[in-house]
């Protein structure tokens, strides 16, 4: 048992667990929050991504211990923000939803990648998004998505 | 029952190493897939965890004298994006992985669990980098390829931690790097390739090749490279087939899930045979 | 015309995007227990003992000795057991659970269990026919006899797997006698109909929810099943809520895949150049079980000839059966492996007679009116001249291709035409399914659609609720559609084959109108509908004679890629389709279709990799087994054209399997360009290209 304490979608949270555990057990076990998905449990396929420090992180292959003292937000948290909106409206539009098992970890490579380049070109999107899988889209509509995102949502990023 | 720590300063985490057995943590992408257990289980690591990751004081990047340094726990998307890392290792690791396996990388994990596909030990092998190591009583040197004995052994003792990566600054007229996987983004290498050269007035000043995946370690022949060193680069070109002749002892690959040993001496061949043909 | 196609939001969303939306790992319920399968470590044999541990207070072992009932998966062949008893059929078969109130105990228990078997030499060649098919159309002895030449090829095709990103699970609960199976299914009915089966209970004891589906492609057709039926019986064993949610490596070494496939035709050719008539022979190999494996052989040998007409046919088909992973549903059934070799055995012909492929390929192209390979009829407009057209207008196909066929660059562009019929073979809806739907309406003049299709992201929902809105001319907010519950919803059959939208869409559309036409504000109304077949469809189903299809949707994919000199990497480029499936009930739904269906059939053309060694299975994590990322696929352009097909609603055909079963021989024909030599086998690797290349 180790005390680790973090922000969580901007709330302090103060754990007394093992450290090594898989963080994305601890955010659907622990904390309550189901939206980060384990899809293949070894960092592949991006459903369980998380925002640490406005970056994306793979939270199945996170230990606990990583997250001591950082800013932690899942797509619960990051779907109160106006950038989400704004994302959101842009899935919607384009029809970039299937599934949708790995939608909320894509929108937070979406974020994480305006995060970085508020005007990222079609190959940089799919760059960016690389490591978030997806079986049903051809990702066709999630790259006019993030293209449609960063014009509706020009000076958020 | 097993007692993981998560040190605040190097000093502490120093100190714990001294005390008992730990294994380090740093980013824990390879570790926590190497030791998955089923979902919702803690995973399966035989040792107590040092979790190193959040160090502040080894995370940097910065320039001294001829050296670039970067701390030991800088994450792989840090280093993408610093104006300080060596151009052929901001090749490689555009390709590595994916920003979200990225961010929580670092190149001493990949020193660590010297995997025999690792992209970013190319860059390093050719850059001749070299590693700081500290434990509590000693600061230590080593050059990457002297501290990887094998794939996944190192020569780093139980009361050590790799603290820093120091690459020699140098320049180059051309770079390049090939990866080859089993598709364009976020894979293991079949095989990957780095070649760095200055030519200069027609004649080569300096060149380096280190290719992965082909062997248990990786792959930089400096007796080959040195014999092409002040020839002319048509001369090399005319030469080519006797240089792979030269590499064949070395190209051992094995067949795999990913790939097969013929397909991968073939294509390490021709990525060399590439290279020599742009200089 | 009516204007249903134009897109509306998604009516689920929302949830999805927000990450509320509950997927079967996302539910819990008090008391939880879990479940672990422990599987055979070998190919074949016969297990000798099972040495267990002792067991802690509340884990329980489950096995073949606590079924109720029959020993086996209620499927269209019976010869899937529930769990082994003695014998052992592949490497990773269930032999038992391991159910515990936490993960910690059970996996205790499951790391004890010792099991000894004696092995046995196991079949990985497909040698062993369990089913066997033949047809023929004309008379192909006669062809062949008066042919001025014959030419003969073999295609080869490999694994496949679904991969969607969400692995199979339940979550089931029991409450007296009544199991409660909630789960990431297809088809509620398959299970609820195993599950009785299995437990030998009446049917209202067994009760069937499908829980938000992450991703199924087929794969959660028929193998949920088994999961529910060990599951039903773990529940009755154990008498507490149980979860069983396989991990990634476990999904992807025992669920079914792709049936690898190899498939010989042979051409009879006239004085003309012209072919008329082709003998064929269709191997895919099954696996340890049938399962559904007779349907999906059927299914690739009505496709004997795609998209063309020829007159005279024999079709020749096997089921072989060897101790690997058992194969089954995967989006097209079938049909891309025979589309696969139909394109590529036309095109090789086409280089072998000096004829140009696109004029040789139009020549033998299907016009309506035609028959069919099962001697039915084309009935409906065929609009494949015009699409090709498109697709080669919009492509820049004939300059692209006298450009790379003359160029040293490795540059390709690759065509395919093909078809797919629309729902299940045969009279399989008639006289298996017999599809059944319910409408409802409220006091408050809402309309509930009580169905068991299934969305899966497809977008069953938002389709049906459009037929039933624009039907009851009622906005789209008045129309519920939840997911399926056996309780409540009669079956409509299983969500496969491309029938949601024709078959069951068309259900809707006619209880939407009965209720329509009596309509009565304010008061409840419930209305029934069952299937009829339409009136021409005629099927000998021991002759495979007859409309094996009640309708064709139709499709044109073009492919560029580059292939890199030194790696011989294939690299997509561009990928263009025109695709007739009727009409669009919502051209994003359908284009969404089209980009997804086409990245998973080019990818099967060139990019994914599985194979066996010793019948286990190399590529079982999504680290292995590559499937395509956001950089893999190329930008792709769809165009619809509208057909409408007089018995689906609003002319609706099928869509969704149309749009992977042309992508492999596109991609595939793309690559032969480049590289310059002949491609008889997907996926086409690098390393297959190389073998190729060094075949000088």
């Amino acid at each position: 048992m180790t005390k680790i304490t973090f922000t969580f979608n901007g709330k302090p949270i103060e754990l007394h667990t093992d450290p090594s555990r898989r963080f994305l057990d601890v955010i659907r076990n622990d904390l309550k929050h189901t939206g980060p998905k384990e899809g293949c449990g070894e960092g592949e396929c991006g459903a369980c991504a998380v925002l640490i420090n406005g970056h994306i992180v793979n939270s199945c292959i996170l230990p606990l211990a990583n997250v001591h003292h950082q800013e932690v937000m899942t797509i619960e948290g990051f779907s109160k923000t106006k950038r989400y909106a704004v994302i959101e409206e842009a899935f919607i539009k384009e029809g970039a939803v299937q599934c949708g098992i790995c939608i909320p970890g894509m929108i937070i490579a979406v974020e994480s990648l305006l995060n970085r380049n508020p005007n990222p070109s079609d190959e940089e999107i799919r760059v960016g998004l690389s490591g978030n899988l997806c079986r049903c889209t051809g990702y066709n509509m999630i790259v006019k998505a993030v293209l449609r995102a960063k014009e509706m949502g020009k000076g958020l990023w | 029952m097993v007692r993981h720590r998560i040190p605040v300063t190097l000093e502490e985490a120093l100190e714990h190493l001294n005390e008992t057995t730990y294994k380090i943590i740093a980013g824990g992408t390879d570790l926590m897939v190497q030791n998955r257990a089923w979902s919702e289980l803690p995973p399966k690591f035989d040792a107590p965890l040092l979790f190193c990751f959040n160090l502040e004081a080894l995370k940097y990047v910065k320039e001294e004298n001829a050296f670039i340094k970067i701390g030991s726990m800088t994450d792989l998307e840090t280093l993408l994006h610093h104006p300080l890392t060596p151009e052929i290792l901001r090749k490689v690791i555009y390709e590595m992985a994916s920003p979200a396996i990225r961010k929580v990388s670092t190149l001493s994990g990949n020193i660590g669990n010297a995997s025999p596909a690792a992209d970013s030990l190319l860059a390093l092998y050719a850059l001749d980098a070299k590693v700081e190591i500290k434990s509590q009583k000693e600061t230590r040197l080593s050059t990457v390829s002297e501290l990887i004995l094998g794939p996944r052994k190192t020569a780093l003792k139980q009361n050590e931690i790799i603290t820093e990566i120091i690459i020699p600054k140098s320049s180059f007229t051309q770079t390049c790097f090939v990866k080859v996987g089993g598709r364009r983004a976020d894979a293991i290498s079949k095989v990957a390739f780095v070649g760095c050269a200055s030519v200069e007035n027609n004649v080569i000043k300096d060149i380096r090749m280190t290719i992965n995946a082909v062997a248990a370690r990786l792959i930089r022949r400096q007796d080959i490279e040195k014999g092409l060193c002040e020839k002319t680069p048509d001369e090399v070109k005319q030469n080519v087939n006797a240089i792979l002749e030269a590499y064949s002892t070395s190209i051992q690959p094995i067949d795999d899930q990913r790939s097969n040993k013929d397909y991968r001496k073939y294509t390490a061949n021709n990525l060399i045979k590439a290279f020599l043909n742009t200089l | 015309m009516s204007t249903i196609n134009k897109s509306v939001p998604k009516v689920e969303a929302k949830d999805k995007i927000s990450g509320k939306m509950k997927y079967v790992s996302d539910y819990h319920v008090e008391g939880l227990h879990y479940a672990k399968t422990v599987r055979s470590t070998i190919a074949k044999g016969v297990i000798q003992s099972i040495e267990l541990p002792p067991l802690p207070e509340g884990v329980t072992i489950v096995d073949y000795q606590d079924i109720p009932g029959k020993n086996v998966v209620k499927m269209i062949y019976e010869d899937w057991p529930v769990f082994a008893e003695k014998n052992i059929s592949h490497y990773g078969e269930p032999i038992m659970l391991v159910v515990g109130p936490s993960k910690e105990m059970v996996q205790a228990v499951f790391d004890k269990i010792k099991i000894t078997y004696q092995e046995e030499t196991p079949i990985f060649d497909m040698v062993q026919s369990k089913v066997d098919y033949h047809f023929t159309k004309g008379d192909p002895q006669t062809a062949f006899q008066e042919a001025k030449k014959t030419i003969k090829y073999t295609y080869e095709t490999g694994y496949q797997e679904q991969a969607y990103i969400e692995p199979q699970g339940f979550i089931g609960t029991l409450e007296d006698e009544k199991v409660t199976l909630i789960g990431s299914i297809q088809a509620p009915y398959y299970v609820k109909n195993a599950v009785i089966d299995t437990l030998s209970c009446k049917p209202e004891d067994v009760r069937i929810i499908q829980a938000t589906v992450g991703g199924a492609f087929g794969g959660k057709e028929e193998f949920p099943s088994l999961i529910g039926c060990q599951l039903a019986v773990a529940l009755k064993k154990v008498k507490k809520p149980i979860k069983l949610i396989y991990e990634r490596e476990e999904d992807m070494e025992v669920t079914t895949k792709r049936h690898p496939s190899k498939i010989t035709m042979e051409a009879a050719i006239d004085e003309e150049n012209n072919i008329t008539a082709i003998k064929s022979h269709v191997g895919i190999d099954g696996g340890a079980f049938l399962g559904l494996s007779s349907v999906v052989l059927s299914r690739a040998m009505i496709a004997a000839t795609s998209a063309y007409t020829i007159n005279h046919l024999q079709v020749d088909g096997d089921v072989y059966i060897t101790n690997t992973v058992p194969n089954g549903a995967f989006r097209g059934f079938g049909a891309p492996q025979m589309i696969f070799a139909v394109e590529m055995f036309i095109n090789h012909l086409a280089k072998d007679l000096n004829e140009d492929v696109h004029d040789f390929r139009l020549r033998h192209l299907a016009k309506q009116g035609d028959k069919t390979t099962t001697s039915g009829t084309f009935r409906d407009p065929i609009l494949m001249p015009e699409m090709i057209k498109k697709a080669c207008q919009i492509s820049g196909y004939h300059k692209k291709k006298a450009l790379y066929e003359s160029s040293e660059k490795m540059k390709g562009i690759g065509m395919s035409w093909f078809l797919h019929g629309c729902g299940f073979t045969g009279s399989g809806e008639a006289d298996h399914i017999k599809a059944k739907v319910k409408l409802r309406k409220d006091e408050a003049d809402h309309v509930y659609l009580e169905i068991a299709a299934v969305d899966m992201g497809q977008g069953a929902k938002t389709t049906l609720m459009k037929v039933a809105a624009e039907v009851l001319e009622l906005p789209l907010e008045a129309i519920h559609f939840a997911n399926p519950d056996t309780d409540i919803v009669p079956d409509s059959g299983p969500t496969v084959a491309s029938r949601t939208a024709m078959v069951v869409g068309g259900l809707v559309a006619r209880a939407a109108q009965e209720i329509n036409e009596n309509w009565q504000s304010g008061k409840p109304q419930i209305v029934h509908k069952s299937y009829k077949q339409p009136d021409y469809m005629e099927w000998d189903q021991a002759t495979f004679n007859g409309d094996a299809y009640p309708a064709y949707s139709w499709g044109v994919n073009v492919v560029e890629v580059s292939v890199d000199p030194a790696s011989l990497e294939v690299r997509v480029e561009h990928i263009w389709s025109v695709y007739d499936v009727g009409k669009s009930l919502d051209d994003n739904i359908v284009i969404g279709q089209a980009d997804g269906g086409t990245a998973q059939g080019v990818a099967y053309g060139y990019l994914e990799v599985m194979n066996h060694r010793n019948g286990k299975l190399l590529q079982k994590n999504m680290t292995d087994y590559v499937i395509p990322t956001a950089v893999d696929m190329a930008k792709t352009e769809t165009v619809l054209f509208d057909n409408p097909f007089a018995y689906g609603p609003y002319g609706a055909k099928g869509a969704g399997e149309l749009t992977l079963v042309g992508g492999a021989p596109a991609v595939a024909i793309a690559i032969e360009m480049a590289i310059n030599k002949r491609v008889s086998k997907i996926p086409a690797t690098p390393e297959y290209l190389m073998e190729l290349m060094n075949n000088d």
